[in-house]
């Protein structure tokens, strides 16, 4: 077994072409809370998968979880992690994807850069730790607002028109009408400490 | 060079003062309500009542008169408009009347300044947590950027919450403390992380409906479990994705030992570093003013008005 990564909360092992993501024990909380987190967010980020694989969205696709050990075994994507190779373009790619993700009721929790992966001319999404069903606007603008601020602080160069090219591609997908998000969209980011609003 | 800094954002009225990088006085007085929160009338009342003691303090501890003072730096926010608006009248008036140059520094920036000065790391996360701020900052790209935060209460803001429904006096964070040392009995609570945001009214509408049917102390143990692990989590989160490998704790929340014990323990299980840094500087203080604004002592500035509203990412850190 060859590790590929030490994440923040799991570590990512290579098994004969299968990705092993193990979720760690931390020692800085205590083991209640522990056990129920990496429990729970295996679990659903196993179901999460399958779900998403099973409705042809681009994810890997999940082969079992082992829940003693917080291990969940998937496909290998030949790729490189988005963050390190973001450009433009996949801006408009990310922005159909989340859509398409959202049209089938999914919320992500986690979408950066820094979960998913490119490989060719596709793009894998990753990471559905903190992901759950929602169809509810609120829930859905919260996934809009990370992957902006995730662009903002890690893309900061291309932030603006990225992000632009990613709600245009993504208003083309979401099936629901775009208004109701956008209004929780406008309220989360006012709800965040000191907007300069004026 | 010596910068007088004055620190006024909230509820502690602060004087320090720098020569050069070296912090030479850091006097303050915080208000305590008897009850309840801080009423922003109140606070303006405490600082323009202990400004001219305060101000002597720090004058007599650093052997100087206000005619040997190079630099006036001021918090022009983010924080409450009447408690602002006091710091920056003292200030612009002292920097007039002795024709001194007079700095704006943000509040927040201020607390990251201090702490990578007196900790010694030149690039770490840092964990703000006060009363009104719930903070993950790092520095990217000569801007500071806030990489995750509460989207609603502030994390000292909720414990006072609790706190005063549980009978506590302001602050609440030591009596929260020293009772949840007596359990180690876990009630489950809401767990509410959102990327790297932190979100925290839930577990308050949750913890108050466990007043009174639960022991003080289990829920004082099982809150700041609960808070905590999603605050280091966020800024285990912040560290990875951001490639830094130290963290810094700082503001009023950050003089609990229980939460520098797991941002301890997630940095040697990551291989990171992690320094605590000393009281006097973690609370809202002036020395921080000072500093900072003495690093920013070549800086060009137009607006000098208080900005309530504040954001850390609207400043460029040309210094750096």
């Amino acid at each position: 077994m060859k590790v590929l990564a030490f994440g923040s909360e799991a570590v990512i092992y290579e098994k004969e072409g299968i990705i092993i993501k193990r979720r760690i024990k931390k020692g800085y909380r205590i083991k209640e809370i522990d056990e129920r987190l990496r429990k729970t967010r295996s679990k659903a980020e196993f179901n999460v998968m399958r779900f998403l694989y099973e409705n042809s969205l681009n994810v890997p696709k999940p082969l079992k979880y082992i829940e003693d050990k917080k291990e969940i075994w998937m496909e290998k994507i030949d790729g490189k992690r988005l963050a390190e190779s973001f450009s433009l373009e996949d801006a408009k790619e990310v922005g159909i994807m989340a859509a398409e993700m959202h049209n089938l009721g999914v919320i992500h929790g986690d979408l950066t850069t820094a979960n998913m992966i490119k490989a060719g001319k596709r793009i894998y999404l990753i990471d559905f730790g903190l992901s759950y069903h929602s169809s509810k606007d609120e829930d859905i603008a919260i996934d809009i607002f990370l992957f902006k601020n995730a662009l903002k602080s890690k893309h900061n160069d291309v932030y603006k028109e990225a992000y632009s090219a990613f709600l245009g591609a993504y208003k083309s997908k979401i099936r629901k009408e775009f208004k109701g998000i956008d209004t929780h969209l406008k309220d989360i980011e006012e709800r965040r400490r000191y907007n300069e609003s004026y | 060079m010596y910068t007088l800094g004055i620190e006024s954002t909230a509820h502690t009225f602060g004087v320090g003062i720098s020569d050069d990088e070296r912090i030479i006085a850091n006097e303050r007085d915080t208000l305590k309500p008897a009850s309840g929160g801080i009423i922003p009338r109140e606070a303006a009342m405490h600082h323009f009542k202990f400004a001219p003691e305060i101000l002597k303090r720090a004058l007599d501890k650093s052997g100087l008169k206000l005619r040997d003072i190079d630099l006036f730096a001021f918090s022009q926010g983010p924080g409450i408009i009447p408690a602002l608006k006091v710091g920056a009248q003292l200030s612009v008036f002292l920097s007039k009347k002795y024709g001194k140059k007079l700095v704006g520094v943000n509040h927040c920036i201020a607390h990251l300044e201090i702490a990578r000065l007196y900790t010694g790391l030149t690039d770490p996360v840092m964990l703000y947590v006060s009363g009104g701020n719930t903070q993950i900052i790092t520095y990217y790209n000569r801007t500071y950027i806030v990489f995750g935060e509460t989207q609603d209460i502030g994390v000292g803001n909720l414990i006072d919450k609790i706190g005063r429904r549980l009978n506590m006096p302001f602050p609440a964070g030591p009596k929260i403390e020293e009772l949840a040392k007596k359990s180690n009995h876990y009630i489950e609570m809401p767990y509410s992380i959102k990327g790297m945001d932190v979100s925290f009214s839930g577990i308050e509408t949750f913890v108050s409906k466990l007043i009174g049917r639960e022991k003080t102390e289990d829920i004082s143990f099982s809150l700041q479990e609960t808070i905590f692990s999603m605050l280091i989590e966020a800024s285990e989160r912040a560290m990875s994705y951001c490639l830094k490998n130290s963290l810094v704790i700082t503001g009023g929340v950050a003089a609990n030992k229980r939460l520098n014990e797991m941002g301890e323990k997630m940095c040697s299980e990551r291989k990171a570093k992690f320094k605590p840094i000393p009281m006097e500087f973690a609370g809202d203080n002036g020395a921080m003013i000072a500093y900072t604004g003495y690093l920013m002592k070549d800086y060009k500035q137009e607006d000098l008005g208080i900005k309530p509203k504040f954001r850390t990412d609207k400043v460029e850190i040309k210094y750096r």
